[in-house]
């Protein structure tokens, strides 16, 4: 208390009493009359105008500050996607050329087993009928919330997470599709599927609402067969439930693209078991179930459909780029 | 009019110059800020008590301003510089609002 009292009791300088005591004139002298007393006045206001003004104009600045590094970091995602899509054209034509040697190197008759491989695992951009079934969240989700409807006890809207599109593409290859996309991205057996933050990321690439899952099967089996397996009665359950929005439609002719980032790193095929032909070490597109796909060398068709020529995709990918 | 150049002409060397502030100095600026008004107002409170001087104004000026500075200087290096820096800026704050309210009485007679 008595500090405060002080504070309050002192709050001016006690050094003009005591100089105005030394003087021995109190009460009437109001404003230096000298011009060194001018002088020294200007100064000591000029100083403390200066300090205000720069501290001023530092804290103006500091706001566009923030700007420009927002600007910079912007800048530096757009840089970072570039060169990542600069990359993958990179990787893309090595493929092709890669593709092109092989086709040198080997003969007829093993290539057509390497092309169906290579479309089944998912390295080989494929074409043909199938489905295409297109998600988004509902109308009234947020772009940027941060609160999710369906965690904080709302019913009234939601928005599509990582473990919904797993199971929805996991439906899709139990309802035999042969390859699936998603935005774009083709999925094989190393694709993930996660989220970081309210993105889904599929290969580690940030995707944009409304996804768009293409999958290439039987187009008359297909939509049926994936509206009876698992993830489409999620996905029902998602439509009714949470008012995601989805539109599963059949295409006569879907192209979808080879995957980007496929290389094994550990694993190693084992040697050729003699009579298949193909490494046995089983590449499946699916993680979930391997029944849809047949890397085999014969056009064998796919469990669910009966119909075996239409629905084998065919290769494109090394005429592509 | 010596006073009032001299406030004017800190203004623009402030605006125009735009001095690059060392960037281990501008955690200290508002600290000096607060100071300086401090002094700036306990220098107009003397002026109409009548007891103002010129030498003891600069030197409260110059001294309030080091001396903050080296307060919460010294808070940062002992790790409580936020703290310190609060409690400047409430005492120096405190003084600024007596002084104001005695100019007040000066002023308006009440």
């Amino acid at each position: 208390m008595t500090l405060l009292t002080t504070m309050m009791d002192q709050s001016l300088d006690e050094g003009y009493a005591a100089a105005a005591r030394a003087r021995g004139e109190v009460g009437r002298r109001r404003l230096p009359t000298t011009t060194r007393g001018k002088l020294l006045l200007g100064a000591g206001l000029a100083m403390a105008a200066v300090v205000v003004t720069i501290s001023g104009v530092n804290a103006h600045d500091a706001r566009p500050e923030l700007a420009k590094e927002h600007d910079a970091l912007v800048q530096r995602v757009t840089d970072a996607t570039a060169a990542a899509d600069k990359l993958q054209h990179q990787v893309e034509s090595a493929r092709a050329q890669v593709d092109a040697e092989q086709q040198k190197a080997l003969h007829d008759g093993v290539d057509s087993g390497l092309a169906s491989l290579d479309a089944a695992v998912g390295t080989g951009a494929v074409t043909g009928p199938g489905v295409k079934l297109v998600i988004d969240d509902p109308a009234d989700a947020g772009t940027g919330g941060g609160i999710d409807p369906r965690t904080s006890g709302g019913f009234s809207g939601g928005r599509l997470r990582d473990r919904d599109l797993q199971l929805v593409v996991n439906g899709l290859w139990q309802a035999g599709a042969e390859a699936v996309a998603v935005n774009g991205q083709r999925l094989t057996a190393l694709s993930p599927i996660r989220a970081a933050g309210d993105a889904i990321l599929v290969d580690n690439r940030p995707l944009v609402p409304p996804y768009t899952v293409l999958a290439i099967g039987d187009e008359k089996v297909l939509p049926a067969a994936f509206q009876e397996s698992m993830g489409g009665h999620y996905l029902k359950l998602l439509q009714d439930s949470y008012g995601i929005r989805a539109n599963l439609s059949g295409q006569h002719a879907l192209s979808l693209p080879a995957a980007v980032g496929f290389a094994l790193r550990l694993a190693s095929p084992l040697p050729d078991t003699p009579g298949t032909g193909a490494p046995s070490a089983q590449p499946s597109g699916a993680p979930a179930t391997s029944t849809p796909l047949s890397p085999s060398a014969s056009p064998s068709p796919s469990p669910t459909s009966g119909t075996p020529a239409p629905s084998r995709p065919s290769r494109t990918g090394a005429s592509k780029s | 009019m010596i006073a009032v150049l001299g406030l004017v002409a800190g203004v623009i060397v402030g605006l125009f110059v735009q001095p690059s502030v060392p960037p281990a100095v501008v955690p200290y600026l508002p600290i000096a800020v607060v100071a300086a008004l401090d002094a700036v107002f306990g220098g107009v409170r003397a002026m109409l008590d009548g007891i103002f001087d010129d030498k003891v104004f600069v030197v409260s000026f110059l001294s309030n301003v080091v001396v903050a500075a080296l307060i919460v200087f010294l808070g940062d290096q002992l790790g409580v510089g936020s703290q310190l820096s609060t409690g400047v800026v409430v005492v120096l704050g405190i003084r600024i609002f007596s002084n104001a309210a005695a100019i007040r009485r000066h002023v308006f007679r009440a």
